[in-house]
């Protein structure tokens, strides 16, 4: 299996922190604020 | 004259009921209405009197002429007292400007709110159901919704309070 191989560890470590960084990035900036305001405005229709 | 021809061009009745006058002010229209009617009919009365006096035939029946003479002279000297009215006439004429002014004021206010609550009633006649609505816009008819979600993003909280207990849990861990 090539992710056991040494060789290439470097190459795996670099982009799990690539792939993490944008992940989490992504997540924090845009993708959770939307879901935050979208049950935020939930809970405001239904206090109406 | 003219204020004679004016009061009689009044339709009290109209007056009260277009204006929808009610209480205090109805009342004392009534008694203002009263009081032109009585003076009305008090001058109707006093002219159709005769004003004129035959003296010659009171000097006829009566044997002390002396005192006809004096009546009589009395009579011919006799003059109406007159009375000087401007000044009351300039009160009511700065009492009317005055009631006037306010009357537009009030008009002004009653328009501007008129056309506010047009509007909110044309906001209620044309506005969507909650399932038609989508999040943009219910953020953008209440901004508080923007804000919160801000502060709750820079604390990193991700749920707001009472989230779950109203909609359920859907998440599976």
């Amino acid at each position: 299996m090539p992710q056991l191989v040494p060789f290439f560890f470097v190459n795996q470590v670099v982009f799990a922190f690539v792939v993490l960084t944008v992940l989490i990035y992504a997540l924090s900036k845009y993708i959770l604020p939307r879901f935050v305001r979208l049950f935020i405005s939930r809970i405001y229709i239904n206090k109406l | 004259m003219a204020a004679r021809s004016a009061a009689l061009k009044i339709d009290w009745v109209k007056v009260t009921s277009s204006l929808g006058l009610r209480g205090q002010t109805a009342a004392s229209l009534q008694a203002f209405k009263k009081r032109n009617d009585d003076a009305r009919r008090k001058v109707q009365l006093l002219s159709e009197q005769p004003q004129t006096i035959d003296f010659a035939h009171y000097r006829k029946v009566l044997k002390n002429q002396a005192i006809v003479d004096e009546i009589e002279n009395q009579f011919k000297t006799f003059k109406p007292a007159t009375y000087d009215v401007s000044r009351q006439l300039k009160a009511i004429e700065a009492f009317e400007a005055q009631a006037v002014q306010s009357a537009e004021e009030t008009k002004g206010k009653v328009e501007a709110e008129l056309r506010s609550l047009e509007k909110t009633l044309e906001n209620i006649e044309t506005a969507r159901p909650f399932d038609e609505l989508t999040v943009d816009e219910v953020a953008s008819a209440q901004p508080e919704i923007d804000e919160k979600t801000a502060s709750m993003v820079s604390k990193g909280r991700w749920m707001p309070a009472g989230y779950k207990e109203r909609f359920g849990d859907m998440s599976v861990v």
